[in-house]
């Protein structure tokens, strides 16, 4: 989640602080707690699962990497790694690695009109969906 | 600067421009929460003119220090004053100040509009459930008139450049698509293989140059208990183009709000019919298509760039990352479905 939790909830700290002072309007300051609500219930929801998605779906696509074999170009030695530093800022940098090599994998495939690359991108798309499912939330807005 | 800091300045602001009027003062003014674009409050002007106390209630827009669309207030304030007292109702535009000496940042000042209701939740309360269908014949018929409305007729070309019909769709991309380049904080391949889809399937040209309001979804217009619409509001992203972007922005999956209903309300189709009995426009299917994936990749765009303005510091305001922590994902989703992967 873009921006990271850690310093948005630094920020509502500030928010919630700078709100608790007397004078401050009605109206502002239903509005401005309202949505750090809403942001703090979704922090929550995210908190506990946020390293097992992660570590799950950097396992994912380093296996889809691997499976690209020479397709995944400059980018097949990320199938290699391992999530050793488990805090959620490493495994975010590493997520993002992974995800950008995707794109590209998935470039590559559209452009070769072969069997093999068919099924891989059929595979590419299924990752795609399960990616939208991990990072489902209830609080989401739509 | 403190709320009774902006009264008093913009009550000095209100006397400059009614030299008649006396006594100006501007009375409870309060924030309006929401507004990611513009700050939003509502106040009441009150004056003594002709030796008469005269009292009106109206809503001001100023601008943050970043916002989560960055646009010419110019623009929006041409297309409300074009539409005012037409079919397409808009709130009365009083003022536009593009300075920043009176109030720090340029802002408007319009009629505001009393009595109805703006949130989406609502709707799906039991007063509002009768009134699905009559809402979505108003909405959609509204945003047909929009889309049949003659812009160089109503003057509108003068702020808002007129692209050819043939070049409406990748106009609208490649701005979009470079919002993305220069706000993205992580890879979005969902995103960058639906443009990769919309670049090798483009849409037929435009059947006409028409307004474009850029955000016409439940949630931007004022509606009432019986299916009444009395304001169309957030015009910020009016330009000229193929109606039928803003069709497809209609229709955007995350404006179901959950529920397999285009704006929550109808099946698809009977909108598309709406829209094209009030435009005396075709919907052609794949060109619908067309524009409502790009509308997902247009949406993904604002809700990046709001996490963008956020992450830079230039707007720590929660409402700039309610979009990009609660959007981002629905907008994936929708763009599976759209494109038949989900």
């Amino acid at each position: 989640m873009k921006p990271d939790i850690p310093a948005v909830l630094a920020e509502l700290a500030g928010l919630v602080a700078r709100n608790a002072v007397p004078d401050v309007d009605p109206a502002e300051r239903a509005g401005a707690l309202g949505l750090s609500a809403a942001l703090l219930g979704m922090a929550a929801e995210a908190w506990d699962g946020a390293a097992q998605r992660l570590v799950e779906e950097n396992r994912a696509l380093r296996a889809l990497l691997a499976r690209a074999g020479d397709r995944a170009g400059r980018d097949a030695w990320l199938a290699g790694g391992v999530d050793d530093d488990l805090r959620i800022s490493a495994l975010s940098t590493a997520n993002a690695r992974l995800r950008a090599a995707l794109v590209d994998l998935h470039v590559a495939v559209e452009r070769d009109p072969s069997s093999e690359a068919r099924a891989l991108e059929a595979e590419i798309w299924d990752e795609l969906r399960r990616s939208t499912e991990r990072r489902l939330m209830s609080g989401a807005l739509a | 600067m403190s709320s009774a800091d902006l009264a008093s300045r913009l009550a000095a602001y209100a006397a400059t421009r009614m030299p008649a009027a006396r006594e100006v003062e501007v009375r409870d003014l309060s924030r309006i929460s929401g507004g990611a674009s513009r700050q939003t409050y509502r106040f009441r002007l009150a004056w003594t003119e002709g030796g008469e106390r005269r009292e009106r209630r109206l809503i001001l827009r100023r601008d943050p220090p970043a916002s989560l669309i960055d646009t010419e207030r110019r623009v929006e304030f041409a297309a409300y004053s074009a539409f005012h007292g037409s079919k397409v109702p808009v709130p009365e535009m009083i003022w536009l100040e593009e300075g920043s000496e009176a109030l720090d940042q340029p802002f408007s000042v319009a009629e505001e509009i009393t009595g109805f209701e703006a949130a989406p939740a609502l709707l799906w309360t039991a007063s509002y459930l009768a009134s699905h269908e009559a809402l979505a014949r108003t909405k959609w018929t509204i945003l047909g008139e929009i889309a049949r409305a003659d812009p160089f007729a109503l003057g509108l070309d003068a702020v808002m450049p007129p692209p050819e019909p043939e070049a409406c769709a990748f106009r609208e991309l490649d701005m979009w698509e470079k919002v993305l380049d220069e706000d993205q904080a992580e890879p979005l391949p969902i995103t960058r293989a639906a443009i990769r889809w919309l670049r090798a399937n483009p849409p037929p040209a435009a059947q006409k140059i028409g307004v474009v309001h850029g955000d016409f979804r439940t949630g931007n217009f004022l509606y009432d208990r019986q299916g009444g619409i009395h304001g169309v509001l957030d015009w910020e992203m009016a330009h000229l183009g193929d109606p039928l972007e803003d069709l497809g922005w209609s229709l955007n999956p995350v404006w179901n709000f959950k529920r397999n209903l285009a704006g929550g309300l109808v099946p698809d189709a009977v909108a598309i019919a709406h829209w094209e009995a009030a435009s005396g426009l075709r919907a052609d299917p794949a060109a619908v298509r067309w524009w409502t994936l790009f509308n997902c990749v247009k949406g993904q765009a604002i809700w990046i760039s709001s996490a963008r303005a956020w992450i830079d510091g230039g707007n720590r305001e929660p409402i700039m990352v309610l979009p990009a922590w609660g959007m981002q994902n629905a907008q994936d989703r929708a763009i599976l479905k759209v494109m038949d992967r989900l």
